[in-house]
């Protein structure tokens, strides 16, 4: 494959932009338009090594150590003329109520089953549904159905 | 430190081998698949190693030894003893040692590759294992499996569909069941592959390569 010239390779992660002082180059270079953001979902953050492009097209070729692992605000390069950063896309969660206790145990039951992963709000299951909530809806439907399970978001 | 490289320059080095992970149900080929991209791996000038994953027995790792297509050191096999999608998600411990012994013995490795045993639709690699994984499904198994959107369907890097020979032996209807995997991938991309022809290979490696080792 050919060399991109405009590609990056990053081999470890040079800064945390929540650091003030890199908080504010960043600042500075944004206003400049010289901040290029990658944007990953969840899966693609706990990765080690992706090719990942920039929101002004520049590729990154990211291949970061064992040890070391991307997070939310991870800037891959910062430069004088030029910073990128990495940023978590958010996530989508499906927000169900069981309306009883028996409900609630199949529920759990099933979204353990299915190895979703959950957040617990009182009697409110989230389920996160990153890029699968059509399955995810037609895999509940039988429960969904019974009426003692309501979809309350999205 | 991240740079940004001029016309012509090659990549910075990136540290140790990647790791590849090759799941999917039993039977669908994944020990096969490999056996065939060991050599063209190796034509391509990649320094390639193994770990198998068996339930109790090592006959994956035997069976590739003994296939001579690398020396027998460069072959690992970790038993399971359980459900297999536990050591390479829930507790990838065991391949993570082994991986680590690989890289500390091989130093010159390109790429590790983690075969699963066989599994079920479900089965997921843990990223804190490998760098990427395919999911190895094949037309035997019916043309009805992209539609059943698995995780393994779903989220693997590389949907491998093996045995395209066999579509006309099997009534399976390989248009539709490839059209079924583009659209429930959503862009992702999936490869068919005949290992007995050889047919597709080069194609997964390129991608392959294209992914981990940037070339």
């Amino acid at each position: 494959m050919a060399v991109d010239a405009s590609a990056i390779t990053v081999t470890t992660i040079a800064a945390d932009a929540q650091d003030r002082a890199v908080a504010d180059r960043l600042h500075a270079l944004e206003h400049d338009g010289r901040l290029e953001t990658v944007f990953l979902d969840r899966e693609d953050m706990s990765r080690r090594r992706l090719r990942a492009g920039t929101d002004q097209g520049t590729e990154c070729r990211i291949a970061l150590p064992r040890e070391q692992r991307l997070f939310d605000g991870a800037v891959l390069l910062l430069e004088d003329g030029r910073a990128v950063v990495v940023r978590q896309e958010a996530e989508t969660w499906l927000s169900l109520q069981a309306a009883d206790t028996p409900s609630a145990l199949e529920l759990g039951y099933f979204a353990g089953n299915m190895h979703w992963r959950v957040r617990f709000d009182g009697a409110v299951l989230h389920i996160a549904a990153t890029g699968e909530l059509d399955a995810m809806l037609e895999r509940l439907e039988p429960l969904l159905d019974g009426g003692t399970i309501t979809r309350i978001h999205p | 430190m991240a740079s940004v490289l001029a016309d012509n320059e090659q990549p910075e080095a990136v540290s140790g081998p990647a790791r590849v992970g090759i799941g999917g149900p039993v039977g669908s080929g994944k020990t096969s698949l490999i056996e065939v991209l060991l050599p063209r791996l190796q034509e391509r000038g990649y320094q390639v190693a193994v770990i198998t994953n068996d339930l109790v027995t090592r006959e994956d790792a035997d069976r590739i030894r003994n296939s001579g297509l690398l020396p027998a050191e460069r072959v690992l096999a970790v038993e399971t003893g359980a459900c297999p999608h536990t050591v390479i998600r829930e507790d990838p411990t065991l391949n993570i040692e082994a991986a680590e012994r690989l890289e500390a013995e091989f130093p010159e490795l390109d790429l590790i590759l983690v075969e699963s045993g066989g599994d079920n639709l479900a089965s997921t690699f843990s990223f804190d294992l490998v760098d990427y994984w395919m999911f190895v499904i094949d037309v035997a198994g019916g043309d009805d499996i992209p539609r059943k959107r698995g995780p393994g369907v779903l989220r693997s890097n590389l949907l491998v569909v093996n045995k395209a020979d066999l579509a006309p032996h099997v009534r399976v209807d390989l248009d539709r069941m490839m059209t079924d995997a583009r659209t429930v991938r959503d862009g992702r991309p999936v490869v068919l592959t005949d290992c007995h022809r050889g047919t597709g290979v080069d194609e997964l490696i390129d991608l392959l390569v294209n992914e981990t080792l940037f070339r």
